[in-house]
């Protein structure tokens, strides 16, 4: 879209395979900051190693992952949160018996020198808590809210504001939509649009063309570990995209006996 | 909120129910608490808390019995200090692990409460933690005494079922045993642990490894009983010499018979009335025997059981 | 869509500050101490038990189940089990007495030694679960076993009794001994004594002095081990950890939380709390016996469930725990003040568990909002 700014993350053919499968077959992606990238693919269509590579938890088999244009082997998730690789997942974000603040701060906790310990700083996590989450236009009762008394979309809410917070360049979104329902996912498509505005750059995956279509700004489609190649915004039709997804035929045939509601 | 409320009161008020109605029913005049050391599981105190009762009973005062619920000595020390914080007149106890009782039981005797050792310990501890006697059976005398037995019948080996191998008192019944025999202990003594069919198991293996054992001791019901099953499967009942520690419904029948040749009566229900009989006597008129009172060893065989039979497990 | 989500949800319920404050982990525990001490303070005024002998045995047996009931907190909290935590006091206990009286080392390094064995031997039951990913449940079943058959062995092999004892005499003099074994503020109780206002003993050797000598050190232990219990885990980051941990692993680990790390380091300091439970033991009553410690796991986990703690993990309460060990010990020890039948004693406890497991469930569910 915008020919003067790079790439942030360049993925270059990669390969990732698992003893005799090959769970991706030499895929390339670039993703900008400021853009929302969406990630369609069908189940099984590899898009999960594809981004567990890309945020650390696997070692490509082949092909180069360049971050701010240097090439980057992160040793472990750890490696790649620290460059400002954050993934939100879509059912392991949140601990649900926990408080939002305490959820907010999990593994990254504020400390607070009082003699020789180091206590939690509670008075700073709730604070910092409420105000991120009335950023994203969340009000909650209280910072010691329990996240079991939220809703999936407010969860997911949380989540992206926490990797924010915490200094995320690329944020992974890891089907955020595909278990809410369409006044929630409505609440996590505005979020992600927020986050986009502040410049960072987000990769969306998702199997649901119309989420994908109202926010992405380009769309990578993964296909049996291929990509089908990667287009902008305007540059594609939701039909054209959920035929790449399908693999094409057979959907088609499928689409026509359905009266074309897929 | 008041349905929170509510329920609060309902869950107190359910909690402290079976309780009002489990308390109540103090008698009158002097108190004594005896205190063993025996699980819950252990049936042979029974006719401790039967002996008490009747005890009680006859001379009108009140009785309790306490027991640590896992056999833990160190809870019994605990029950022991609960005891003496309660106040009764007297404190009937066994002295099972003497390092651990000897500071509650002194603790006791010295904030004036008496107290009198039955059933584990010695006369000797006894007199250490200042209790006013000892009833029962010294028990390495009475393993000794049913070794020489033994040895006079002709017996040179033999398989000691110990079904509560943590207890200290039980392995010198064993170990007074083979003394009495004049032979090592060495490997004679089974863990046999207190589940029936374990203890029947464990005995039948032991014996089909070492087929040349000449005599098996229990050392209560709880390891007589499985192993009586035990010998009537391999058929050596009636055949091997079988002598037991204690009495018990089967062992008496066991004694009738055959399978058992004798059994060591140590009159666990002298241990328990006399002390309460003893104490009440005491404070009442300040009369006390001049010495310790063996309830035991007394041999029970096939002649004369007909008395046993009729009160075994309940008074015998 | 922000103007909507602006506003406060109208389905939730604002909560008033009294219910609020009520609605806390450690509420069930809070509501049965009352329950507790009332029933008794109306049952067993006159009996004893509220006399300074009386408070200070019941206070005994609580003590002990906090120490382990601390231990047992946490690590369900940081979503594990263990239940070798009884084999582990009768270990430590016969350990100590090993090295003290059979191998004649100075009480000190006895101690030290053991607390160093016991907690790599939590370690590793820690690092089993953890590499393996076997319930801990299991692990632990097997170090129950593993452990209580090494206290029956070593002293039968070595000393040919299941019972060893002169630790008293061994310990003489030795400067950490008295940690764990010794009284604190004899002067106070002393003072008290000489007033009149706590009973004195009449006759023997401590005639004059008080009935009760002072605070032991178990009851130390326990309210140290409580206080540090309780600021860890509410007021630390690593306390966070182990919420986390409890709570969701897979989600902890995604977070960059060390929950191995964590999860292993509970182990250990359930292994230490044992530990302490055991050498304050051994150290009072001056002899390690094999059968010491026999269902002290199944007692401290029923300490913590009736604290609130959720068996499953990632919530519960330190103070709770505590509170729950409290109303087991007085539950006890109160039963036979308040003259009740002591095969009963179950029963009550039956019925208190039941009553606290379903109050905590209730309380829980109002603030995690668990359905």
């Amino acid at each position: 879209m915008n020919p003067e700014h790079a790439p942030i993350i360049q993925m270059k053919n990669i390969e990732k395979h698992f003893g005799s499968v090959i769970a991706l077959a030499g895929v390339s992606v670039d993703v900008f900051p400021g853009e929302c990238h969406c990630l369609l693919g069908d189940n099984g269509a590899g898009k999960s190693t594809f981004i567990k590579t890309m945020s650390g938890v696997h070692q490509p088999t082949h092909g180069e992952i360049l971050f701010d244009g240097k090439p980057m082997h992160f040793a472990d998730p750890r490696d790649a949160i620290a460059a400002g690789i954050a993934t939100v997942h879509q059912h392991l974000a949140m601990i649900p018996l926990m408080s939002v603040s305490r959820n907010f701060f999990m593994g990254n906790e504020p400390v607070k020198k009082v003699g020789p310990i180091n206590f939690f700083d509670h008075d700073y996590a709730n604070k910092v808590t409420m105000e991120e989450m009335r950023k994203m236009g969340i009000n909650l009762r209280g910072p010691d809210q329990a996240v079991g008394t939220l809703s999936g979309g407010e969860r997911q809410t949380v989540a992206i504001a926490r990797a924010v917070h915490f200094g995320a360049k690329v944020l992974i979104l890891d089907e955020p939509t595909s278990a809410l329902g369409v006044r929630q996912t409505a609440n996590v498509l505005a979020t992600i649009d927020k986050v986009r505005k502040q410049g960072i750059a987000v990769v969306f995956i998702t199997h649901n063309v119309r989420h994908a279509l109202a926010v992405g700004d380009r769309f990578t489609v993964l296909n049996r570990g291929q990509t089908l190649g990667t287009a902008q915004r305007g540059q594609i039709t939701p039909d054209e995209l959920q035929d790449m997804m399908a693999g094409g035929q057979e959907l088609v045939e499928l689409e026509g006996s359905l009266g074309g509601t897929v | 909120m008041t349905s929170l409320t509510k329920k609060l009161a309902l869950a107190a008020v359910v909690a402290v129910t079976p309780l009002i109605a489990a308390t109540g029913a103090a008698a009158e005049g002097e108190k004594y608490i005896l205190v063993s050391h025996a699980p819950d599981s252990d049936s042979w105190w029974n006719t401790i808390k039967n002996g008490i009762a009747l005890a009680g009973d006859q001379m009108g005062v009140e009785v309790e019995y306490r027991n640590p619920p896992t056999g833990d000595i160190a809870d019994m020390a605990r029950i022991i200090e609960q005891a003496t914080a309660s106040g009764p007149n007297g404190i009937i106890t066994t002295l099972a692990d003497y390092d651990v009782l000897k500071g509650p039981i002194t603790a006791a005797v010295d904030s004036g409460i008496d107290v009198i050792i039955m059933n584990t310990g010695t006369p000797d501890q006894a007199r250490e933690v200042g209790a006013l006697m000892y009833v029962g059976q010294p028990e390495y005398d009475a393993g000794l005494a049913a070794g020489q037995r033994a040895k006079g019948d002709g017996i040179a080996s033999f398989l000691c079922v110990n079904h509560s191998i943590q207890q200290p008192t039980l392995a010198e019944r064993c170990q007074g045993f083979a003394d009495g025999l004049g032979v090592e202990l060495g490997n004679s003594m089974l863990d046999s642990g207190t589940d029936p069919a374990e203890v029947k198991n464990k005995v039948l293996a032991y014996l089909s490894a070492n087929p040349e054992t000449d005599a098996i001791l229990t050392l209560g019901p709880v390891s007589a009983d499985p192993t009586v099953a035990a010998l009537n499967e391999n058929g050596m009942a009636g055949d091997i010499y079988f002598g037991t520690f204690d009495l018990g419904e089967e062992i008496v029948k066991g004694i009738k018979d055959g399978t058992i040749n004798w059994g060591i009566d140590q009159q666990p229900f002298l241990q328990a009335y006399l002390p309460v009989v003893i104490l009440t006597n005491y404070h009442r008129y300040g009369v006390l025997p001049g010495n310790n009172i063996n309830s035991g060893p007394g041999f029970v065989t096939a002649d004369g059981l007909t008395k046993v039979e009729e009160f075994a497990g309940e008074y015998r | 869509m922000s103007t909507t989500s602006q506003v406060t949800d109208e389905r939730v319920k604002e909560m008033s500050a009294l219910r609020r404050w009520l609605i806390r982990p450690e509420l069930g525990g809070i509501v049965g101490t009352v329950a507790v001490f009332t029933f008794f303070l109306l049952f067993a005024t006159d009996s004893g038990m509220f006399n300074a002998q009386g408070i200070m045995n019941w206070s005994t047996v609580s003590a002990q189940f906090v120490i382990i009931a601390v231990g047992a907190c946490l690590l369900m909290i940081a979503g594990e089990f263990d239940l070798s935590v009884g084999s582990m006091i009768g270990f430590s206990g016969m350990l100590i007495a090993i090295f003290l009286v059979i191998l004649g080392w100075p009480a000190w390094m006895s101690i030290i030694v053991t607390f160093i064995l016991c907690m790599l031997i939590g370690a590793f039951n820690g690092w089993i679960v953890i590499t393996t990913g076997l319930p801990s449940f299991i692990v632990t079943l097997a170090s129950l076993f593993i452990l209580r058959g090494f206290t029956i062995y070593l002293p039968q092999t070595i000393e040919n009794k299941t019972i060893i004892g002169g630790i008293r005499d061994a310990a003489e003099g030795d400067w950490l001994a008295p940690v764990f074994g010794g009284k604190i503020g004899q002067g106070i109780f002393q003072w008290m004594g000489d007033n009149g206002w706590i009973a004195v003993f009449e006759r023997g050797s401590q005639q004059g002095k008080p009935v009760v000598e002072g605070v032991p050190m178990l009851i130390v232990w326990a309210i140290m081990l409580v206080i540090i219990g309780h600021i860890v885990l509410t007021r630390t980051r690593f306390g966070n950890w182990i919420y986390a941990a409890g709570g969701d692993a897979e989600s902890a680990r995604n977070s960059g939380v060390p929950v191995n790390r964590v999860k292993v380091t509970m182990f250990m300091f359930t292994a230490f709390c044992a530990t302490v439970f055991a050498t304050c033991q051994v150290m009072e009553f001056g002899s390690a016996g094999a059968d010491r410690g026999l269902l002290k796991e199944f007692e401290a986990i029923i300490a913590v469930v009736i604290g609130g703690a959720l068996l499953t993990g990632g919530y519960g309460s330190v103070l709770g725990a505590a509170l729950g060990a409290l109303i087991f010990g007085v539950v006890q020890q109160g039963l036979f003040f308040a003259g009740v039948e002591s095969s009963l004693f179950r029963v009550f406890l039956g019925v208190i568990l039941l009553g606290a497991v379903i109050l905590n469930t209730y309380i829980r569910r109002i603030i995690t909002g668990e359905r």
